[in-house]
């Protein structure tokens, strides 16, 4: 009965979830191409592949560049910005609560490709570009954003996609913590800030450590958004890891150096994964 | 393992259920029976071009007692994503019939054995011996073979602005050295305060940096760049270290819209507004220039194009005379898969003959790979496509060899490094041999890296 | 209502140390809500404003890469339906996602109330497997799963887009469905049984009915998750006729030349149309799918 219920899901999830996986192992060994002689003949390499990727530095600098992707755009932007909303939103007595959240929401709501290509007008050139029209009332002359600085765009689009899902998750925490806890705390003579300190962040250190973890997941395979708006240039100035595995295994159809490649994010994506699996310690 | 076998079944009942629904129209091959044929286009132009010539391709056969139909298959992609699906389609065995690309995809194509060998096709057609002997030369294969049927050339050479030359003082000669053409370009640059000259660089660029700028430099010296008796590529030579040294040059003197180069699509700045503008009056181009770019239909028409646009030759780094690039354009392919190889093979040649050719080199703005076009009507009106002909005798080449794709993009990343100014020549030079050395291998690179 | 309630009640057993500093206190709080509006606006223009220009481009008659205020008229969405190539674009994405949707659905019901109801031998170690599988990045697999595709015939079609994404949001799906069907007492089913209804009756006629809201969430979920899909078919799609809208606002996005500016913005408000009426209206449920997704699996 169990078979015949659970089986039909899990042979999908096996079929195209985890049969790549482990097809991915083997493909990171040969020299898979789909262009040139070598195609027709694919060879057992053994791991000439990762050592290419290893000593390249293309591949060493792709992973910088999603750590530096993960860490400004996950784990400071959307952390601060969407505990500041949910702060806010969580507070007594403001008003248009469901305006304001419903608009925080849209950024992650729409598709991503919607959202790279409202971005690519905000960040366009010149002194037409919504952002430098904004920053012209400042006094900033007009900046090629995409150009200049393609990372700090991306990090800012991506920060701003995921605002929401940081403010949802934190808002279910706090809206979860006893009233009374905060009010005592503030009537004791706590500031904002103490409170936030000492009483609301330490009792939502579950959901933070969750989120934290989620979003350097999800943040480390950003592929559309990224690939809409730059294609990992100019250069490789943007070339994450997974805009590194696209280019090469679908416009050098160097598939198995793109396996291999894959191989490499997957390991460090299940660590974190196992870590988050025993931190959501659910009840099963 | 009892999975996959069992989703493998799947799959095959699927395509089998597939195949029978595709094949209610009768699909039998039998030699006389209706065939229908695919072609793909990728670019506008091309494909209206050739929309409007297939019923007259359809009523030709069926003149001679054949009923072939052909259907179009219009995706107009930009260069890579085209290549992406294209490969893609290949790989799974459902390309279209006939397909039409230019002459650097075809290597890595035909070495994957997606190609339908053709020699025997054009041995037995006598237009074959029509074509220009360097055309047949630069499209034979490593092994011999041959793949594609070319439908058209061209030349790339310097393209000025003599109007906005002559404005602003500056001789319209041709420069006869490096030195000369630099000096000119400085001269624009203190008098307009603004880039002189566009010349393909950086990633953004695509494979047009390697195959509309470095390389038609680097023809000029005198350092072989690819040993076609071991076949691999020599990556450490004089020759590129000039080159490279060349594109230094430029970029320190401000010469080279650096901004524009590394924004995405950077030919529209610079080739499809300042050029048009003549604000950037001197760009690397080809002939297709003429028409498709600043033609009247052309992306950015230039009114009185004729009077205000003319050429240089690229002077040469090794002290020969200034030279023209000459290269095959696109060329028509036949998918090794297909079920009608004669009657695709005869759509390519009839597209590639006569007044069907005519129209689509005037559609696109190229010179005939052929002789016999030039007195054909709309081809033959236009007398600087036809004088682009009488180029090739002496003109530079470089045919597409293996492995192009990873030089193409060792140069894009190369010059972008200079662009950013992250590079000079030399170290540009060091870093492009050490990117070609991993991304090609010691079988393909002369010296290993 | 019940917390402001608890609140003024608080408050009100509290009233004499806020009486002593009433004043200060009250100068204090209108500041300190005067901030919290401020920053909340301009947080939320900040994640609307960059919408302004797709919105306005959409009604523009000449529409450019630029924000602007728009010559007004519905052309381009007109044009949208009229054109030969984008229609099929719409078309294509309701079929996979739609597709998606349902396989993944369909089978995620059945397993979610196997995990829900039996106990078997490796149960919990299946649970937490799932629960890994979640975060196998598509990224990282689509290279390999591109050949798998090719090999089994399934490349290039509807049918192998729709498993792959349905695939894709199973494991979620099965957390979510076994968590809706603990909250339902199997006594009620057991009544069922009682009343002659089979098993199987059993649970098409009391179990599935009284999920119907969490089978819901999760089936908006799945359905806006795959229709923003870009990677899969991008891989998975090469015939121009079967691509959904995302692949098609990137092609029109990174068009050799011209830009329509106004046919791409039109595209792109009816694609974020069916998403953001989806949260509009189904907001508590979907926020609620995230939430418990995110904590449970």
């Amino acid at each position: 009965m169990v078979a015949a219920l659970l089986g039909p899901a899990l042979v999908l999830v096996a079929a195209f979830v985890v049969a790549p996986v482990g097809y991915a192992l083997w493909l990171s060994l040969t020299n898979k191409t789909l262009t040139g002689f070598g195609a027709q003949t694919p060879k057992f390499v053994g791991l000439a592949n990762y050592r290419q990727l290893l000593t390249s530095g293309d591949f060493g600098h792709s992973l910088r560049l999603t750590a530096e992707f993960i860490v400004f755009s996950a784990i400071l932007g959307q952390f601060l910005l969407g505990l500041l909303a949910a702060l806010l939103l969580t507070q007594t007595g403001i008003r248009l609560k469901g305006v304001f959240g419903g608009a925080i929401l849209l950024p992650m709501v729409v598709p991503e490709v919607v959202a790279s290509l409202a971005w690519a007008s905000m960040l366009a050139p010149g002194t037409l570009g919504t952002l430098n029209r904004g920053f012209a009332t400042v006094g900033v002359d007009p900046v090629s954003w995409l150009q200049r600085y393609p990372m700090a765009a991306i990090i800012i689009v991506n920060t701003w996609r995921g605002i929401a899902f940081a403010m949802i998750m934190f808002q279910a925490a706090i809206e979860g913590i006893s009233r009374e806890v905060l009010e005592a705390a503030r009537i004791d003579g706590a500031g904002v800030w103490q409170v936030l300190r000492h009483v609301t962040l330490p009792l939502i250190r579950g959901p933070v450590f969750l989120f934290l973890l989620l979003t350097t997941i999800t943040t480390s395979s950003v592929f559309g958004l990224v690939y809409f708006l730059t294609q990992g240039g100019p250069g490789q100035q943007t070339q994450v890891t997974s805009i590194y595995i696209y280019q090469h295994s679908f416009r050098f159809f160097q598939l198995g150096l793109g396996s291999a490649a894959s191989v490499i994010l997957l390991g460090i994506v299940l660590v974190l994964g196992v870590t988050y699996v025993r931190l959501a310690r659910v009840e099963v | 393992m009892r999975r996959r076998h069992d989703l493998t079944v799947f799959g095959v009942l699927l395509a089998v259920a597939a195949g029978v629904t595709a094949c209610g129209g009768g699909g039998s091959s039998s030699a006389n029976g209706p065939v229908t044929l695919t072609l793909l286009e990728y670019q506008k132009p091309r494909a209206d071009a050739v929309a409007a010539l297939l019923p007259k391709f359809e009523a030709a056969m069926a003149a001679k007692g054949k009923t072939v139909h052909v259907k179009l298959i219009r995706d107009i992609l930009p260069d890579d994503q085209f290549k992406t699906k294209i490969t893609q389609e290949y790989n799974a065995g459902d390309a279209p019939d006939v397909t039409d690309y230019g002459a650097t995809y075809i290597p890595g194509f035909a070495g994957a054995g997606y190609l339908l060998d053709l020699s025997s096709y054009l041995t037995k057609w006598s237009d074959w011996q029509t074509f220009f002997p360097q055309v047949r030369k630069q499209i034979v294969q490593p092994d011999g073979k041959i793949y594609s049927l070319p439908h058209e050339a061209n030349t790339q050479s310097i393209f000025y602005r003599a109007d906005v030359l002559q404005r602003l003082g500056v001789s319209t000669a041709q420069p006869k050295s490096w030195p000369e053409l630099l000096a000119r370009l400085e001269q624009i640059h203190a008098k307009t305060g603004k880039p002189a000259m566009v010349l393909p660089a950086g990633t953004a660029w695509g494979d047009g940096t390697f195959g509309e700028g470095f390389l038609n430099v680097m023809l000029g010296a005198s350092s072989q760049f690819y040993n076609p008796n071991d076949k691999k590529w020599i990556v450490k030579s004089p020759g590129l270290t000039q080159t490279f040294g060349l594109y230094a040059e430029l970029v320190k003197a401000n010469i080279l819209p650096v901004q524009a180069l590394l924004n995405p699509e950077p030919w529209q700045p610079t080739k499809y507004v300042d050029f048009p503008k003549g604000v950037l009056p001197v760009a690397a181009q080809g002939t297709w220039g003429w028409r498709y770019d600043w033609g009247p239909q052309g992306s950015a028409p230039i009114p009185g194009l004729f009077q205000k646009v003319r050429t240089w030759g690229y002077p040469a780094l090794d002290g020969g005379q200034p030279y023209a690039v000459s290269s095959v354009g696109f060329e028509y392919e036949v998918t090794a898969k297909t079920k009608y190889p004669d009657q695709a093979v005869e759509l390519a040649k009839w597209l590639s003959s006569g007044s069907a050719m005519a129209q689509q080199l005037v559609a696109v703005g190229a010179a005939a790979p052929r002789s016999g076009i030039e007195q054909i009507a709309p081809y033959s009106a236009q007398p600087y496509l036809v004088a682009t002909e009488k180029q090739f005798a002496t003109s530079r080449s470089f045919p597409p060899r293996p492995g192009q794709d990873q030089i193409s993009q060792a140069v894009g990343q190369a010059t972008e490094a200079i662009l950013t100014g992250k590079s000079d020549g030399p170290s540009a030079a060091t870093a492009f041999a050490k990117s070609v050395g991993e991304l090609l291998g010691p079988d393909q690179v002369e010296g290993g890296s | 209502m019940a917390v402001d309630q608890h609140l003024a009640a608080s408050r009100g057993s509290v009233a004499t140390p806020r009486h002593r500093s009433g004043r200060r206190h009250r100068a204090a709080g209108l500041t300190r809500r005067a901030l919290t509006y401020l920053v909340i606006v301009v947080l939320a223009v900040f994640c609307v404003v960059p919408f302004a220009w797709v919105l306005l481009g959409s009604v523009d008659s000449k529409a450019g890469l630029y924000l602007r205020a728009p010559h007004l008229t519905l052309h381009n969405f007109l044009r949208f339906f009229d054109q030969p190539t984008t229609p099929r674009l719409l078309v294509n994405s309701l079929v996979l996602s739609g597709g998606g949707t349902v396989v993944a659905l369909f089978l995620s019901m059945f397993g979610g109330y196997a995990l829900s109801r039996y106990r078997f031998f490796g149960r919990r170690t299946l649970m937490f497997a799932i629960l890994l599988v979640r975060v196998v990045p598509p990224t990282a697999t689509i290279v390999p799963l591109y050949i798998i595709m090719i090999d089994i015939h399934l490349n290039n079609t509807y049918v192998g887009v729709i498993l792959v994404e349905a695939a894709y949001q199973i494991p979620l799906l099965l957390w979510l469905m076994k968590g809706f069907f603990d909250s339902i007492p199997v006594g009620l089913e057991e009544a069922a049984w009682i009343d002659g209804c089979s098993r199987v009756s059993g649970v098409l006629h009391v179990v599935f009915p009284l999920s119907r809201p969490g089978i819901g969430a999760g089936a908006l979920f799945a359905f806006v998750n795959i229709w923003g899909d870009f990677l899969t078919p991008l891989v998975l799609l090469q015939s121009p006729d079967r691509y959904p809208i995302s692949i098609g606002l990137f092609q029109a996005f990174s068009a050799f030349n011209q830009v329509d500016w106004g046919l791409l913005t039109a595209t792109a408000v009816l694609y974020m149309v069916p998403t953001v009426l989806l949260y509009l209206f189904a907001r508590r449920y979907l926020l609620q799918a995230t939430v418990t997704g995110a904590i449970k699996g």
